[in-house]
């Protein structure tokens, strides 16, 4: 019988080099050890370019120390935290006992890519929160996020990555459509199995929302770059500048053999407030100005549509986007770039280090404040927001204070751009294309939560079409999840067509 | 025949008997049968921005992880754009089974989504909006001040942003009803209702437990919405429509006579059925017939405080005489 994840945890845990590392060091040193801080560029530096990567990551020395604070819990909390489960002990440990390419291995076996998740995953908010410092001790807890990060790092820079063994080809095509984090992981596992994987993608780039939405600052497209040329080499088919429903419809990709399709073609419709004046010249949506910048060169001087260029820019909203938006803003030249939130700082769904990079970069932070109307100049483009101030209410369902306004305290900001980044919708063009497939009144697409199969049997899904919105790491889990499923549905399928 | 033509909403109306804003509105084909049996106007069941709220919260309860943070931040936007998309169909499509006037109704607590609310009404083609008012005065930390402004501000907030008549129905909650009533008129609105009902709570002392007492009104209530007519509808700058406890003709000539411009009528229609709104207005015809009146401009006000031989009656809080009969 198959062992159980914890079954396989324990018995990594068992093994005698990790029993020797757990006694080499006494838990109370281990404990007294600082956790690790980023090496960043000076945001007065960093500042100056799109291009330069905030963190710089940990040196061989820094991760391992900081791997050494990790006890190697017999019940190891951080786990529970990660929404694929991987098993983190172990990385950490082969990391503090300098097995570095051990560390990215075991990454690889849980997550697709590791690099990005290292990255962009809120691990605050995940494992980091699990882990024991920071449960029972009231300490900073290990640095789970950074050590990914470096682990796959290492694994790139030291040119040693290994491409996973591929199953011999079965002949078999499927599709995935987009080329997010979902799709990838998806398209991943399926050429492991040794299926024939196409990912069709409606932009000119590949990598979706990993580089349409995240700017290089923060995730540079190097790093997924890299991601995408191991698929390839896998064998991993990429089709750009491909709309599906439009360039061709599903019925001529079965024509040409296509058997069963993935959809992961995530959230690119952006929200609005559908608040009176957000149609005025110099208001636009984060997915709009991030895209044209991260991926159009828009903000270049050369360019043919150049993004508008603030030098008062308001950025509505609290999460990671708009983080990324208001620092982009900072970087292209905005003397203001201010941020306006209707909740408190500590609401902000922002991953917290977003938020410290952002305030040291400059940022204006207006808390409290909601934008109601957007009012114009006499040319007709955006001249400035009213904002209704708020103040905490009561806990609304999620558990966070509800922002109330405070009646009459309405004022005035003088901006020249306006950026919404107050969240995203599925795009309807797939589901429109296919009758038959069940979609929630949110238009997300309906499907087996545990087969990620939609009412179309050789339709799944998974990653922002079927949540809404949600992390990487999830969508990604849906792929895989999805990819697994896929495989069952069609090795069944095609048994019985032989039998 | 008598012309029962008549203003309100900032509309002309064939007749002076609007449907209330009530479940008996919430639909197209509802609104094309009173529009049919001959209403002077048709307000559509309230938008309510609680309904977004409440939805709000079970999405969040149930999306409650980090995952899921950035997500619902702003998800009652998203509830918000469904719901007022809902209305505005509901508006559309009882606008072209209409020949009356249509009148969006809505309901919020914010000045931002007064605004929001008011502004995607008068897209979706609404002839005027009602703002119903609807606060119950609760809240231990709020003084009369506080009221008085939280009802000025939505309604100059709502006034700047739409071009269409706004009107306003307001409760009789207010320690400064005649003033709050002038002030909003001064702002400009189309109208003011007098008054909207709440939802009354109850007690079954059968179960000991609180219950919601029965929705409808009772012919009794009219009185009240009477005295202030009578008070209010020649001292004001602003048509006046009477609600609440209006069930027949005779108190619908009542109000007239009071001042009012308009009646607007739900109960009645949900203890009678939609078609009693003929027997209404038969009722109305009939007895302006019998009196002569060829149309409500000659009889509207005639015993407003300011036309009424004993103004003192319509003041009067104490019941002097009254008791002093049956001593």
């Amino acid at each position: 019988m198959e062992m159980t994840a914890q079954e396989k945890q324990q018995q990594e845990r068992n093994k005698e080099w990790r029993d020797e590392l757990r006694k080499s060091v006494p838990n109370k040193d281990r404990v007294s050890i600082e956790r690790v801080k980023m090496t960043e560029v000076a945001p007065e530096e960093r500042i100056k370019s799109q291009n330069i990567e905030v963190n710089c990551g940990l040196t061989p020395e820094q991760a391992q120390r900081e791997a050494s604070r990790c006890l190697d819990c017999a019940n190891p909390t951080c786990i529970e935290g990660c929404p694929v489960s991987i098993d983190i002990p172990r990385f950490v440990k082969c990391i503090e006992a300098g097995k570095f390419l051990d560390a990215a291995a075991t990454l690889k076996e849980f997550s697709a890519l590791p690099a990005v998740c290292g990255r962009v995953c809120p691990q605050e908010k995940q494992c980091e929160i699990k882990c024991f410092y920071a449960q029972k001790m009231k300490k900073d807890p290990v640095a789970i996020g950074y050590l990914e990060r470096f682990a796959a790092d290492y694994e790139r820079e030291s040119g040693k990555i290994q491409i996973p063994e591929v199953a011999s080809k079965n002949g078999i095509k499927v599709a995935a459509i987009g080329s997010g984090p979902a799709s990838l992981s998806f398209a991943g596992d399926m050429i492991k199995l040794g299926y024939e994987v196409t990912v069709f993608e409606a932009l000119h780039e590949i990598g979706g929302v990993l580089k349409y939405g995240i700017p290089e600052f923060r995730l540079p497209n190097s790093i997924v770059d890299v991601e995408l040329e191991n698929l390839k080499n896998m064998g991993v088919r990429f089709e750009k500048n491909f709309v599906v429903g439009r360039t061709a419809s599903f019925d001529d990709l079965k024509e040409l053999g296509y058997e069963c399709f993935f959809i992961g073609s995530g959230a690119g419709l952006p929200n609005f407030m559908n608040i009176p004046g957000e149609n005025l010249n110099g208001v636009m949506s984060s997915n709009e100005y991030l895209t044209r910048v991260n991926l159009m060169a828009a903000n270049q001087d050369d360019s043919d549509t150049p993004v508008l260029l603030g030098k008062r820019v308001a950025v509505v909203g609290g999460g990671n986007t708009a983080m990324d938006a208001v620092r982009t803003a900072k970087r292209l030249g905005a003397e203001k770039a201010m941020l306006i939130y209707r909740r408190s700082r500590e609401e902000m769904p922002a991953r917290v280090e977003e938020v410290k990079h952002a305030e040291e970069e400059g940022v204006e932070f207006h808390n409290l404040a909601n934008p109601i109307e957007y009012l114009a100049d006499d040319d007709g483009r955006v001249a400035k927001v009213r904002l209704q101030r708020m103040k905490l209410g009561e806990p609304d369902a999620s558990g966070r204070r509800r922002p109330v306004p405070i009646e009459g305290a309405i004022d005035e900001l003088d901006i020249d751009l306006a950026i919404v980044a107050i969240g995203v919708s599925p795009n309807p063009l797939i589901p429109a294309c296919l009758s038959g497939l069940k979609m929630t009144r949110w238009h997300t697409i309906e499907v087996n939560e545990e087969t990620m199969q939609s009412t179309i049997p050789e339709f799944f899904a998974g990653g922002d079409i079927v949540r809404g919105g949600a992390t990487v790491i999830l969508a990604m889990g849906d792929g895989r999840r999805a990819a697994a499923n896929m495989h069952k549905y069609l090795s069944e399928k095609h048994a019985e067509k032989k039998g | 025949m008598a012309d029962l033509k008549t203003r309100f909403f900032g509309l002309e109306l064939n007749n002076p008997i609007i449907v209330a804003s009530s479940g008996l509105t919430d639909k197209p084909e509802s609104v094309k049968e009173f529009s049919e049996l001959g209403a002077g106007a048709i307000v559509l069941k309230s938008v309510f921005e609680e309904e977004v709220i409440n939805e709000y919260n079970q999405i969040a309860q149930s999306k409650s992880s980090a995952h899921f943070e950035e997500f619902i931040d702003y998800f009652d936007y998203k509830i918000r754009d469904q719901v007022l998309a809902n209305y505005g169909k509901l508006i559309k499509e009882a606008k072209s089974n209409s020949q009356v006037p249509v009148i969006a109704s809505i309901n919020c607590v914010s000045a931002g989504d007064w605004l929001q609310f008011a502004s995607q009404v008068q897209d979706a083609g609404a002839d005027a909006i009602e703002l119903n008012l609807l606060v119950l005065p609760s809240d231990l930390e709020r003084n009369a001040a506080n009221n008085h402004q939280f009802y000025l501000d939505a309604v100059k907030e709502v006034l700047r942003a739409v071009k269409i008549p706004v009107s306003v129905k307001i409760s009789n909650y207010f320690s400064d009803l005649a003033c709050i009533c002038k002030e909003l008129a001064n702002e400009g609105v189309a109208g003011i209702t007098m008054f909207n009902r709440f939802s009354t709570p109850d007690i079954d002392i059968d179960k000991e437990k609180v219950v919601q007492a029965g929705a409808l009104s009772s012919p009794d209530e009219h009185l009240t919405a009477l005295r202030w007519v009578g008070l209010l509808s020649s001292r004001i700058n602003c048509p006046i429509a009477a609600s609440s406890g209006i069930h027949d003709s005779r108190q619908v000539i009542k109000m007239l006579l009071a001042g009012a411009d308009a009646v607007q009528i739900a109960s009645a229609f949900y203890k009678n059925g939609k078609p009693y709104l003929k027997e209404l207005l038969k009722g109305l015809e009939n007895w302006m017939d019998k009196k002569g009146y060829a149309s409500l401009g000659q009889f509207k006000g005639k015993l407003s405080l300011e036309k009424v031989a004993n103004p003192a009656i319509y003041e009067r809080a104490q019941f002097l005489s009254h008791f002093g009969g049956y001593s």
